[in-house]
């Protein structure tokens, strides 16, 4: 170890300097007390035993106050600690130490910044005999050395920044979708800022109610207590747009704090936080959410250093740096939106497809229904659940669920009708609103509200449902029912565009609806006035066996106006008519309703068949019946067989004795409602053993189109049936003449003569 | 024997003690990751940011030398971090030697450390008042470059020198750790080794640490100052010889 010591150089002699020569010469006494610098010497363990006036000058204290005091006790304690730290070591080590910052505490307790330089001096074994230093103030120096360090930390900080920024720009250049975003972002910022965790937070505004309170999305969290977030959502409420506005914002935990938000400072207390803070996404002024940042006291066991309250974590700019951060990621969420917009749109636009071509399908209400709730299920939604609003209430003809393993659940649901005048429940909310009900966020609170009774509150428990969308099936300005779709905790919530697929469905599924229902009353109501104008079942009459056969149309609301009428008249003649009015529709069936009973009426007088045709037709104005008719009218004596037949208009009726058949010819005069005309009557026998097959042309038109063929074919089946039971001769004409589509109403009456 | 630097310098602080224990004990001496010749890049703040990531690396060097019955003989901080690593691996170690220990350096209530947090904030002041003369470019000569011996000579106060991002995290990590709970768990024999006027290690510091540790020995030097090692290695060594069985 070489032990460097300070030596008189020489340089230029005394003479060379003239007028100087005795100042140069000076006392060297002198030089060592009012030498430019402090000079002290110690020994090794600090006591000071030599020391020159400008040292006692500078710290304010005489001489004899400073001998024999330690050195390191002049020292700041931060000194005193380097003293021993480094000083005494390195002096021990290497002999020698230069240019060491050391603050000296003045008599007035002022610090004053020096350097001090010193020498260790040996003995012949090398042990420390003094140390000798010199010490130099060094305020100015020191200040600006302070100013070069700061400088230097904020050019790194700088750089650091810079680099953040340079890998959050090229991380989003690579990030296509919304939760690549929320990954760089939330990673970045909390490296960037060593804060203990982060959270994006997007909002979702509904564009159907844009005045409602936006709903918050957590993105993507990373290391921030569970209820942190809800917290600093229940927190900000319905302040939060103006929070978004505000710039980067920091909330740091103090006493202002915990009064003002007790829960949301617990929060922040129980999980060691010190500050959040909240930095706006937006791109384009179009505010998207929010970053938040939580800041700790470094997650170490270390002692605090400062109080928390006073612990200023942000610069000026960390905050710019955030604020760019922020944009960044707006203008990347855009862009991953609008990408992950486009396949949403497609993926919807075959979705609402597929939907419309199942609803175009010809299948009844309920299946219709029912195949489009599992639909639903298998794109959209957990649990699909359509009510329809009906005479009995609410009827659920379909409950579907996405997960087989709890259909089951879906099922039991199915069994809880929602009563009418519930307030609580969306659905019913929907349809009496006539608007789609939002719930985004379900809890037990929500649930216990809405649910029936007590199985219904566990059922919908057991769903574990996160949000509900409830949209009316409206058609016509009615509320037809309710499509409510929901999700469970698996799936995550619903998106605008999710509620908007929603809507078309049920628009959709409206009008399907409104048609079937419509159709549906139409049917039961011609049905059941035909049923009511037919006569039930003909009288028994001595001689003769009958049989009747009405067949509405297959398709539709198409019930004619086909009727048959077998009457005992006065005497001993039976009256036997049947009839078709013009039209497939309720009025026929109404109109034919009249016709039958201005008949009856007509019968009283005991009028023959041809007078039956002119008086309707005379009367026909009077009835205002509005269709026109054909019908053919016959009288019977059972016991001599005479028989006396009139036609308005009408097919002729067919005779089948003895295996043969043949047409009557009855001459038809004009259609009932055409203008009055002399009505021809055929008179004839009909024997005992013969039948009488009286039919509307449904009965001849339903395998062919060309009458003269269906004629044709209607003498063949009778021909070929071998039978003059009236019964089986019905089943028999039916069978060969008709199929399983008939276009028409078919009337039939079959009658012989025993 | 394995011998610890506390805060400042490096394993060179042993220099002057070693030679007595040599002649009939193995010794290991080292460098804190951060400190002296170890490699910097392995520092991370995270593990270094409590004593225990220290004193996890005085186990693993145990064990990847497969010592046992080890005195370890810590000086400031490292005494304190050897009390963690006996807690972490209490069978590895015989002894312990603790020169001017203190479990915490920061008062609390009646509880005295000797230090403020304003006198702290001071010591960090006072180390970047010191940082200047360190550079990128100095960091290689410092970590060793025997290749390069003039570079070397050309320095001063080139033997306490490391990154002074590091020295003030050590700094942090020393100063407001507080390890008081963990001294009554220390069951192996222990010397308490305490230095006269010692500004860092106060007396009374030192009697804390001794009646809390079950069965220690305190033994109280002449020498003053903080480095009793360095300033009077004679009395250090012989305090340590009397200690040690045999």
């Amino acid at each position: 170890m070489t032990v460097t010591r300070l030596q008189n150089s020489g340089g230029p002699g005394p003479d060379e300097y003239g007028p100087l020569d005795h100042l140069l010469e000076d006392d060297p006494a002198d030089l060592y007390e009012n030498a430019p610098m402090g000079y002290l010497s110690t020994l090794p363990d600090g006591r000071i035993v030599k020391v020159n006036r400008t040292f006692c000058d500078w710290i304010g204290r005489p001489a004899d106050e400073v001998l024999g005091v330690r050195f390191q006790e002049l020292l700041s304690m931060g000194g005193r600690v380097y003293y021993e730290t480094h000083l005494v070591p390195l002096l021990r080590m290497q002999g020698a130490v230069q240019e060491i910052a050391l603050d000296l505490v003045r008599a007035d307790g002022t610090p004053l910044a020096c350097l001090a330089n010193a020498v260790e001096i040996r003995d012949d074994d090398d042990a420390p005999l003094l140390m000798r230093a010199t010490v130099f103030e060094a305020t100015a120096r020191r200040r600006y050395e302070r100013g070069m360090l700061a400088a230097q930390r904020a050019a790194e900080e700088s750089e650091l920044r810079s680099l953040t920024l340079q890998m959050v720009v090229s991380d989003l250049a690579a990030a296509i979708s919304v939760e690549d975003v929320a990954s760089v972002i939330v990673e970045r910022s909390r490296e960037a800022l060593q804060a203990r965790g982060a959270a994006l937070v997007l909002v979702e505004t509904d564009p159907h109610d844009p005045e409602a309170a936006p709903a918050l999305q957590p993105v993507r969290s990373d290391g921030m207590p569970d209820n942190l977030l809800k917290e600093l959502r229940d927190a900000a409420g319905s302040q939060l747009a103006v929070e978004l506005a505000r710039g980067v914002r920091s909330i740091v935990l103090d006493d202002r704090l915990r009064s003002g938000q007790p829960a949301l400072s617990a929060a922040m207390a129980a999980a060691r936080l010190t500050e959040l803070v909240v930095v706006p996404v937006s791109a384009d002024g179009r505010r998207l959410g929010v970053l938040v940042l939580a800041l700790g006291d470094g997650g170490d066991d270390l002692i605090d250093l400062e109080p928390p309250d006073e612990a200023a974590r942000l610069t000026t700019a960390d905050i710019n740096l955030l604020w760019t951060i922020g944009r960044q990621a707006g203008q990347a969420l855009e862009r991953a939106r609008l990408h992950e917009e486009t396949a949403r749109q497609a993926e919807r636009a075959s979705f609402l497809l597929e939907a419309a071509r199942l609803l175009a399908e010809a299948a009844d209400v309920a299946e219709t229904v029912d195949r489009l709730a599992g639909l639903v299920v298998s794109r959209l939604a957990d649990v699909c659940v359509v009510d329809l609003d009906s005479d009995e209430g609410l009827v659920r003809p379909a409950v579907r669920h996405r997960d087989p393993r709890r259909a089951h659940l879906a099922e039991d649901l199915r069994a809880h009708h929602l009563p009418r005048r519930s307030t609580a429940h969306p659905s019913v909310r929907a349809l009496r609103g006539g608007s789609t009900e939002w719930i985004r966020t379900v809890d037990d609170e929500f649930l216990r509200e809405v649910a029936v009774d007590d199985a219904h509150l566990e059922v919908m428990r057991a769903l574990d449902l996160t949000a509900v969308v409830a949209v009316p099936l409206t058609a016509e300005g009615r509320q037809l029912g309710v499509l409510t779709i929901a999700a469970d905790a698996q799936r995550g919530p619903f998106t605008v565009a999710d509620v908007e697929v929603a809507q078309q469905l049920a628009l959709q599924l409206g009008l399907v609806v409104a048609r079937a229902q419509r159709f549906d009353l139409a049917v039961r109501t011609s049905h059941a006035l035909q049923a009511n104008l037919l006569p039930p079942s003909p009288p028994a009459l001595e001689g003769l066996t009958i049989a009747v056969r009405y067949l509405a149309a297959t398709y539709g609301v198409d019930v004619g106006g086909d009727f048959y009428d077998v009457v005992q008249l006065p005497g001993a003649e039976v009256g036997l008519a049947v009839g078709d009015v013009v039209g497939h529709d309720i009025t026929a069936a109404a109109t034919m309703g009249q016709l039958r009973s201005v008949y009856r009426a007509l019968l009283a007088d005991g009028p023959a068949p041809g007078a039956v045709i002119e008086r309707l037709q005379a009367g026909w104005p009077l009835l205002s019946l509005r269709r026109m008719a054909t019908a053919l009218f016959a009288s019977l004596d059972p016991v001599s067989g005479r028989l006396r037949i009139a036609s308005a208009g009408h097919p002729p009726p067919v005779l089948l004795r003895g295996g043969r058949a043949e047409f009557l010819p009855a001459r038809p005069s004009r259609m009932l409602g055409a203008p009055p005309s002399h009505a021809i009557e055929w008179n004839g026998v009909l024997p005992r053993g013969a039948s009488l097959i009286l039919f509307t042309d449904g009965l001849v038109e339903s395998r062919s189109a060309d009458i003269d063929e269906g004629f044709d074919l209607l003498l063949a089946a009778a021909t070929s049936a071998g039978t003059s039971d009236p019964d089986a001769l019905c089943d028999h004409l039916l069978s060969e003449l008709t199929g399983a589509h008939r276009a028409d109403d078919i009337a039939l009456l079959v009658l012989t003569r025993l | 024997m394995m011998f610890a630097h506390g805060f400042g310098c490096d394993q060179e602080m042993w220099r002057l003690v070693v030679p007595a224990f040599e002649t009939d004990h193995r010794i290991v001496l080292f460098d804190h990751v951060g400190a002296g010749n170890s490699d910097l890049g392995a520092y991370d703040h995270a593990t270094y940011n409590s004593l225990h990531g220290y004193a996890a690396d005085v186990v693993e060097i145990v064990r990847t030398l497969g010592l046992t019955d080890v005195v370890f003989v810590g000086h400031s901080v490292s005494a304190m971090i050897g009390v963690l690593a006996l807690q972490a691996a209490p069978e590895l170690f015989g002894g312990l030697v603790m020169i001017g220990p203190s479990p915490r350096y920061v008062d609390d209530g009646d509880y005295v450390g000797g230090f403020s947090r304003t006198d702290i904030v001071g010591l960090l002041d006072a180390l970047d008042a010191n940082h200047l003369g360190w550079s990128a470019q100095m960091a290689p000569v410092i970590m060793g470059t025997p290749d390069r011996p003039e570079l070397t000579a050309e320095l001063t106060n080139s033997f306490c020198r490391t990154d002074p991002d590091i020295t003030r995290h050590f700094a942090r990590v020393t100063f407001l750790s507080d390890n008081r709970a963990d001294l009554a768990g220390v069951r192996v024999p222990t010397l308490v080794l305490q230095c006269s006027e010692d500004v860092i290690a106060p007396e009374a510091v030192g009697r804390y640490v001794h009646e809390h540790i079950p069965g220690s020995v305190f033994t109280q030097l002449a020498a003053t100052g903080h480095c009793p090692h360095l300033s009077a290695p004679e009395e250090t060594a012989a305090a340590i010889r009397a200690f040690l069985p045999g």
